[in-house]
């Protein structure tokens, strides 16, 4: 059963710096959550640059490729149509449906990319939301916290949290 | 050298972007409480209205679909009328939601931030009012999928990739599903503070849903920013592909009027031309009634008038070349076009409406009163809507009418069935508008968190500029 150490800030730069000690003190699992992004909170996590761009770019070639392909595989072996003599593959005419399949696998890919994979949502259930105090992360207040799967290291944790600053510290248990 | 602070007169002073001292939680207040009020008496009536404009829409739908396009004035020589300007139309009005939300965050213009979901919703729900209507005009929509989309029938038989029109469906559906993947990654956190503030269980489980279980994650956050700038950098050169295809579906025949070079750029100016006056038509009475006059300043409506008089210009620009371009080809059919047909032929009256709403009403925007005087720009927005209507009228119709052979020359008269869709169109995309106003913040909450926040910590020029950057 998974433990969160949950803790509260209302001030986004205090949030930001109590996140950075309680890293640099070695706290594993370490989260924060805000309304909206907060500026060097990647920094203080020691966040990996995101993966996002790769998945983006790698979605827009394949699509304009497989858009490209289509086009050439259709109008010049599958059915050619043949109109004034032009020839059935035409290079310039498939440049719009090209751009524009690679945008859209492009978007797709980071869509739901970022919904599936990097976000992990959709999902119906999570620990933090066992604690109705939490409600205020999405509104108005800046919440930190660490997950833990061991019963005994909580107070530790409760502990260093308070001693980062952090108000209204409590754990949450996961019910599922 | 010393730097000498020049004091700004005050009539040079911008109007700020959120008025009085806002923060995190009274924002969410007042931006989110449109949503949980009961709805207003006048919110429902506007909305039984517009039901009843749906109804209209969808009898008309009915009986072009089941007695065919004959119900329709369109024939020939006018084989694309109402059908094809409508689409253009809505097509155009959806296109300022993608300027404000992409482009304008692209070059971190703050004042979009108030009103990129609002533009952007209106994207959605025109380029659905656009979509329908090529789709009623093939005449068996059942049939459309077939040559419309590469679909492997037993037939064997395969689009033809080499005709504008079907670069258009590629653009308009690639757009489609765009605009509303951007707008709903923007919606997550909104949503997800809705099911925070909700009080009943319902709402609680409703905006839940459609949150998706967002819980403001730092770690998510982390590829949100990025994830959303992506999307606006595609977005970006989308818009811009989509009117230009739109464009080519005219440009790329021999018709005069239609077969010039410098339709795609006034296409593409006029689409955010007539979208900017729609979302200046829509938020001038929503901002008063949603009480979000805090963040929808005095600034944004005169940006926005600035930006209806740049591309105003434009296309006025435009329209110049197009009958400089006709008088020096030395073409007599295309001068007939641009010197008989238009100022001086039967539909001249759609001709002048167009010329007095599209260059003569914008210029008024170079004064500063009427930016800020709410009624000439709401009367303003409403003329530039008329108007680059009738321009794509003119070019529809005008050019068809009267093209080569005067023994293939006939007039135009639409039918009551084309009145239909056209009314029954501006009143769905009314209803559905009504239905976003009632159940999702119209600002973009956690944006307009993160710009007061910046705007308070560097007074305004804090290196990290808009939103989610």
């Amino acid at each position: 059963m998974r433990r969160f150490v949950l803790g509260q800030f209302t001030e986004a730069a205090a949030c930001v710096e109590a996140v950075r000690k309680l890293r640099e003190q070695g706290v594993p699992g370490l989260d924060a959550h805000s309304p909206r992004p907060m500026h060097g909170i990647d920094d203080a996590l020691a966040l990996p640059r995101s993966k996002v761009p790769i998945v983006a770019l790698t979605g827009g070639v394949l699509g304009a490729l497989g858009g490209y392909s289509l086009q050439w595989y259709l109008n010049s072996k599958a059915y050619p149509i043949n109109v004034g003599s032009r020839p059935p593959h035409g290079f310039w005419t498939n440049i719009p449906i090209t751009f524009e399949s690679g945008v859209l696998i492009a978007v797709l890919s980071i869509f739901f990319g970022s919904i599936f994979v990097f976000f992990g949502l959709p999902r119906t259930y999570h620990p933090l939301f066992e604690s109705e105090r939490f409600r205020t992360a999405c509104l108005d207040a800046y919440w930190i916290s660490a997950e833990t799967g061991d019963e005994n290291a909580v107070p530790e944790l409760e502990k260093k949290f308070r001693e980062a600053g952090a108000h209204k510290v409590h754990t949450v248990v996961e019910r599922i | 050298m010393a730097e000498t602070a020049i004091a700004l007169p005050p009539q040079l002073i911008p109007p700020p972007l959120i008025e009085g001292r806002q923060d995190d939680g009274t924002l969410n207040k007042s931006l989110n409480a449109y949503v949980w009020q009961p709805p207003q008496r006048g919110w429902l009536a506007l909305f039984l209205i517009g039901l009843a404009g749906t109804g209209v829409l969808f009898s008309a739908i009915a009986i072009t679909v089941a007695r065919g396009i004959g119900m329709w004035g369109n024939n020939i020589p006018v084989g694309w009328a109402f059908g094809i300007i409508n689409f253009v139309w809505w097509i155009g009005i959806g296109h300022a939601g993608t300027l404000i939300s992409a482009i304008l965050l692209l070059f971190q213009q703050k004042w979009r931030t108030s009103i990129n979901r609002f533009a952007e919703a209106m994207t959605l729900f025109a380029v659905m009012q656009a979509g329908l209507f090529p789709i009623l005009h093939t005449g068996r929509p059942w049939f459309a999928i077939y040559w419309l989309f590469p679909y492997p029938s037993t037939n064997s038989i395969w689009p033809q990739f080499k005709s504008p029109l079907m670069w258009d469906v590629f653009a308009v559906s690639t757009y489609f599903i765009t605009s509303l993947l951007f707008w709903y990654l923007g919606l997550i956190p909104d949503l997800a503070s809705l099911r925070d503030s909700s009080s009943s269980k319902r709402a609680r489980i409703a905006y839940g849903i459609f949150a998706l279980g967002w819980r403001g994650s730092a770690r998510h956050w982390h590829h949100y920013k990025i994830a959303y700038l992506l999307l606006a950098g595609l977005a970006t050169p989308l818009v811009l592909s989509v009117h230009t295809i739109v464009s080519w579906d005219f440009a790329l025949s021999i018709l005069p009027g239609w077969h010039t070079t410098i339709f795609p750029p006034y296409f593409v100016a006029g689409a955010v031309f007539s979208g900017f006056a729609m979302v200046m038509t829509l938020m001038i009475p929503a901002r008063r009634y949603m009480k979000l006059k805090h963040v929808i300043t005095a600034r944004h409506l005169e940006s926005m008038a600035k930006v209806m008089l740049l591309t105003g210009l434009i296309v006025f620009y435009g329209y110049l070349m197009e009958h400089f371009a006709a008088w020096y080809s030395g073409n007599v059919y295309e001068e007939h076009v641009f010197f008989s047909t238009r100022p001086r032929g039967p539909y001249a009256w759609a001709y002048f409406t167009q010329m007095f709403c599209n260059v003569v009403v914008p210029q008024m925007f170079w004064t500063r009163w009427a930016r800020r005087n709410v009624w000439t720009l709401w009367i303003g927005s409403v003329l530039v809507n008329v108007g680059m209507w009738f321009e794509r009228f003119n070019i529809v119709v005008t050019s068809l009418h009267q093209d080569f052979i005067p023994s293939n020359w006939a007039m135009y008269y639409p039918t009551w069935v084309d009145f239909s869709l056209l009314f029954g169109t501006i009143c769905f995309f009314g209803t559905l508008f009504l239905v976003f106003l009632k159940f999702i913040p119209a600002v973009a909450t956690s944006e307009v968190k993160e710009l007061n926040h910046e705007l308070h910590q560097g007074g305004g020029l804090s290196e990290v500029e808009g939103a989610h950057r």
